[in-house]
């Protein structure tokens, strides 16, 4: 095992997944602005290919034994449904604000939007305050009180006492059917191939982090660990904790317990992927602020971000496709919540503009 | 091109350009012409998918200086 392996492994996959989210233009804040300011529905099915994907491969590997999804911090017994709500509901709000969500920030910096530079430094400090400082005081105590306990996990086989294939290959095969129903989602290369990339990206990532980063005895612990990872879990890809723990590598560089982890390479390999397709196709544009209010947009939509992916355990990647793979309640809960806060900021942001 | 009414969406990204074109386009007559300039690089597609989704016409686009220039009809 050899850590080398786990960061260049998601870097890798993150390039693959920057380049191709610049060139097909997949973006889940687009997939709701589609949605709900045009009825058009192609961008939402990308995301739901992309959920798809990563459902049917993990669900996969899982049966096939080669990695173990209840490692992971998604299907864990606390429920914590309040944060989920509130966390998820927020996220939507801020991705709507901030030119989109966490993935979308790092492929507009590829492609020359500082803009969704300044997102990602309010992002990051906003996460990293919520993991361990002011905002991290509000989601603990008040926020994470209100939890269930779900012995047994709250992934779905688990709840419904139903084998994992069984519920995978339903919920796979609806979705499936609901994306290539249309003729018009058929006829687009790049709507199946953003799609089916994102998708595979999160199992990759799975066996990245759970094949290739996993040691069954630590010689230092004697306990099984997940090497290279902020959360010591197994991991795939999720964007806003990465973003706190780069800043935190990059201001705290001569700390050597700060290492470069799956979720550091991840975001970096995002960027110069998408920076890499922007380059040879010559669509690279440096794009800056508009004026007062869309700075203050971006700083508030970064921050909202970043409070809100911690405190909901995850983004709409993390969560909803990431999370929603390993068949957790909680993901699913997630990924709602960011849609209707998305929806409704737009709605807002449509009774607002000036006409 | 002629036009009725002009957009500046220039510095705006997804979804800002396309809500106030939408806002803009029901304030105008059928028939008029709506000018927009953005500089969001992905504001072409997404007018292009705003014209075929709500019937209004995208009469033409052109890119120059950095800046997307787009002429759309209202229905």
């Amino acid at each position: 095992v050899n850590a080398a392996w786990v960061t260049g492994g998601a870097f890798a996959l993150a390039f693959v997944f920057g380049a191709v989210g610049n060139r097909t233009n997949f973006c889940t804040m687009g997939a709701v602005s589609d949605w709900v300011n045009m009825g058009d529905l192609n961008r939402m099915r990308m995301w739901l290919l992309a959920i798809a994907v990563a459902l049917l491969g993990s669900s996969a590997l899982q049966l096939a034994g080669v990695v173990d999804l209840g490692k992971s911090i998604y299907p864990g017994p606390n429920f914590t449904w309040l944060s989920y709500l509130v966390g998820g509901f927020l996220f939507g709000v801020g991705m709507t604000l901030g030119s989109g969500c966490g993935s979308k920030t790092l492929i507009r910096i590829g492609a020359g939007n500082l803009k969704s530079l300044i997102v990602y430094v309010f992002l990051g400090i906003a996460a990293y305050m919520t993991l361990k400082g002011l905002f991290g005081a509000f989601r603990v105590g008040v926020l994470e009180r209100a939890s269930v306990t779900l012995s047994s996990g709250q992934d779905l086989p688990s709840l419904l006492g139903l084998h994992r294939a069984v519920i995978a290959a339903v919920i796979g095969a609806a979705m499936l059917a609901f994306v290539y129903k249309s003729r018009e989602f058929r006829a687009s290369f790049d709507y199946t191939l953003g799609g089916v990339v994102t998708g595979l990206v999160v199992v990759g990532g799975w066996v990245v982090s759970g094949v290739f980063g996993h040691v069954a005895e630590h010689p230092e612990t004697l306990q099984e660990a997940f090497i290279a990872t902020n959360t010591g879990r197994m991991e795939s890809f999720s964007f806003v904790s990465p973003m706190a723990y780069t800043l935190e590598y990059l201001m705290l560089w001569t700390d050597k317990s700060k290492i470069v982890t799956y979720g550091i390479a991840s975001g970096l390999g995002v960027i110069a992927g998408s920076a890499a397709y922007a380059l040879a196709t010559r669509t690279f544009r440096w794009e800056g602020f508009r004026d007062a209010e869309d700075t203050a947009n971006h700083m508030l939509g970064g921050m909202l971000m970043g409070f809100g992916g911690i405190t909901a355990l995850g983004c709409t990647i993390g969560q909803a496709i990431t999370g929603i793979s390993t068949l957790a309640l909680g993901s699913v809960m997630t990924f709602a919540a960011i849609v209707a806060g998305s929806a409704l900021t737009m709605k807002y942001q449509y009774w607002r503009a000036g006409g | 091109m002629n036009h009725d009414v002009e957009l500046d969406a220039r510095g705006l990204n997804c979804p800002l350009p396309i809500l106030r074109a939408k806002k803009a386009l029901n304030g105008m007559q059928s028939g008029q012409v709506l000018k927009v300039v953005a500089t969001d690089p992905g504001a072409v597609k997404d007018f292009q998918t705003f014209a075929k989704q709500t019937g209004n016409e995208l009469l033409s686009h052109a890119e120059a200086d950095r800046e997307f220039t787009l002429y759309m009809k209202r229905k």
